[in-house]
């Protein structure tokens, strides 16, 4: 407990030390939440190698903007909100691959996959399978649009709660319900337009 | 229940159990079951896809990040102090060229700018004076205003 509480202390004194221009007080910050901004960054992007620059380039933002962060949220939540900002921008950018999953995928073996997924629970997946359905809904994500890209990833991906959500995205809890509904179906609509693609 | 709202459910599943009358039109509708079959699918997917680790940052990270931090702020400060002289120094040497411009291109004397310039200088001849004014005047269609001879 005096160890968190020590943490804490330590950490409020970083951010007012970085806020003062001390760009040394900043390095204990990037360490404690380096892991936390490499997976946000990993989940939104999907790129192995963009991950380390993409990260490097929030933190950078986020030393440039600390003036402006007020201890209002948390540290992490308001660094999270900088990376899913940076990631939204990004993704915007590159074009959503459309290459057909359904196209590169033996049939038999789709079906296979389905057919062992259809429980609630699947069970019995091998490590290929799984890779094929990452893979699968990787390419998936990569078709949605930004916004429901990021919805999607911050609450299958990260895990994160309803109410962390709207306040890293700085939306209503209900609209973030609203929008998390509207990306899962438009997302299942796409899979049905995809497949008929792929035929 | 009509498709649209079996579908709205099947959205938001995420591997929970459906009511009777939901299976009971899902047993019915091939649509419906395949739009349940992809709802499962996806579902494994994001299971599969939040199972994989983010990779881990490289040894030194945090210092690299540092030491951009204080390249960049020295770099920062120096660069501001230039460009706010140097837009500075910009902006009087335009106005110097424009000034210097202007002296060159308008003449002192002339059948309109001579008069304007004298006004300008505060230097109205006797005869500059006796002109209606150009601009407000009633000049009519005679052009009686305009001087016989042009000032030199």
């Amino acid at each position: 407990m005096a160890s968190l509480e020590s943490k804490a202390t330590h950490e409020i004194e970083c951010i007012r030390r970085a806020q003062q221009g001390d760009g040394e007080a900043f390095g204990p910050l990037v360490e404690r939440h380096q892991q936390r901004i490499f997976s946000i960054v990993f989940h939104l992007v999907r790129r192995r190698d963009e991950v380390e620059d993409l990260a490097q380039e929030i933190f950078f933002k986020a030393f440039r903007a600390i003036r402006s962060y007020n201890f209002q949220s948390s540290f992490a939540t308001w660094l999270s909100r900088i990376a899913v900002n940076h990631c939204y921008d990004y993704l915007r950018k590159v074009r959503a691959s459309r290459i057909s999953y359904y196209s590169e995928m033996p049939e038999e073996s789709a079906r296979e996959l389905e057919r062992k997924v259809e429980s609630p629970q699947p069970r019995g997946l091998d490590h290929g399978e799984k890779v094929a359905l990452r893979d699968f809904v990787g390419r998936l994500l990569a078709r949605a649009p930004a916004d429901d890209r990021v919805i999607l990833t911050l609450k299958e991906l990260e895990d994160f709660s309803v109410e962390e959500i709207s306040d890293l995205l700085n939306l209503k809890s209900s609209t973030v319900k609203v929008r998390l509904h509207r990306a899962r179906k438009r997302m299942l609509e796409d899979l049905g337009r995809w497949r008929q693609e792929g035929k | 229940m009509d498709c649209q709202a079996i579908r709205d459910l099947v959205s938001d599943l995420r591997g929970g159990e459906l009511s009777a009358e939901a299976r009971e039109h899902l047993s019915k509708c091939a649509g419906c079951g395949g739009f349940l079959r992809d709802a499962g699918l996806v579902h494994a997917g994001f299971g599969a896809l939040a199972e994989e680790a983010a990779p881990e940052a490289s040894l030194g990270f945090a210092s690299r990040v540092v030491r951009r931090l204080q390249a960049w702020e020295e770099k920062g400060a120096r660069r501001e102090f230039f460009e706010t002289v140097g837009r500075r120094f910009v902006y009087a040497t335009l106005a110097l060229t424009l000034a210097l411009l202007l002296s060159l291109v308008l003449p002192t004397s002339g059948p309109i700018r001579g008069v304007a310039g004298a006004d300008f200088l505060g230097l109205q001849s006797n005869s500059q004076s006796s002109q209606p004014d150009v601009i407000g005047g009633d000049i009519g269609d005679s052009h009686d205003w305009i001087p016989a001879r042009l000032p030199d």
